[in-house]
């Protein structure tokens, strides 16, 4: 366990000059190896195809770009959380992007309509699977009917093939804040249209 | 994939939602509160909605609430 005073003093030094601060940067490094080592071992079952060795360098090199992220966003930092919380959530998203990027790593991004069939329904009666095939028929026309081509294969994309947002901006060279405010957008665009609808 | 799933996908939170640039800058802050027991959904508004639309932030939120679970021995 690390006690909020150790992240303090590892911020302080951190801020500092010398071997202070080269030293902090070390025990910042070994932070955040832990961090990404954690999130590469949560993941480690849904990626059966990468070896022992693929996740170490992944765990690394997600370790080695949050480090870099954390010193130049030091100042960032407002002290609502404990330093060390902060520091590791960069950790974690770099190797969670990194996993996900390798998950779909030679594999086509599938933009157009593929999973509007085959769609096993839970519902707990036949009318309310009835309804909810209604529902998902009445989305389908209303994705082609309402939303532009982009705002399309976006929603495709993500919410009905299940294409990570990540792995989807770096196709599209853009990013993932973007890509969300255009899912965003067509989402509320089909609920109005529903609503319109009755 | 499930039906239900994909409806939900589809259709997105109701309600007023961050986006992903403020999810990430807030979800340390969210997560010590939650362990905390505090009221996260209200100190950051928003929040919450945005995990249930986002399922990359989703895991992330998991992730770090897991990781700084595990380091307080919860």
């Amino acid at each position: 366990m690390i006690a909020a005073t150790a992240g303090d003093t590892l911020l302080a030094d951190l801020q500092a000059e010398g071997r202070a601060r080269e030293l902090a940067v070390e025990e910042l490094h070994a932070l955040l190896l832990r961090a990404a080592r954690f999130e590469v071992s949560r993941r480690r079952p849904s990626l059966p195809h990468l070896r022992g060795d693929e996740l170490d360098e992944i765990a690394l090199e997600a370790a080695d770009d949050a480090t870099l992220s954390v010193l130049r966003r030091l100042d960032e930092f407002r002290g609502e959380s404990r330093f060390t919380t902060w520091a590791y959530k960069f950790a974690l998203v770099e190797a969670a992007v990194k996993l996900r990027k390798r998950a779909w790593q030679g594999r086509e991004i599938p933009l157009e309509p593929e999973q509007w069939t085959g769609l096993s329904s839970g519902a707990p009666s036949p009318a309310a699977t009835v309804e909810q095939r209604d529902l998902l028929a009445r989305l389908q026309h209303a994705i082609h009917k309402e939303l532009t081509p982009h705002q399309r294969q976006i929603v495709v994309a993500i919410a009905l093939n299940g294409v990570p947002i990540d792995v989807l901006a770096e196709r599209l060279n853009t990013t993932r804040g973007a890509l969300y405010k255009t899912l965003h957008d067509a989402r509320r665009k089909l609920r109005e249209h529903l609503e319109e609808e009755g | 994939m499930d039906l239900e799933q994909t409806l939900a996908r589809l259709l997105g939170p109701v309600g007023p939602e961050i986006g992903c640039d403020t999810c990430f800058a807030e979800l340390d802050r969210y997560v010590e509160l939650e362990l905390a027991g505090a009221d996260a959904d209200a100190a950051v508004p928003g929040l919450r909605a945005h995990l249930a639309g986002c399922p990359a932030c989703a895991e992330e939120h998991e992730s770090l609430r897991a990781l700084v679970a595990a380091e307080r021995g919860d």
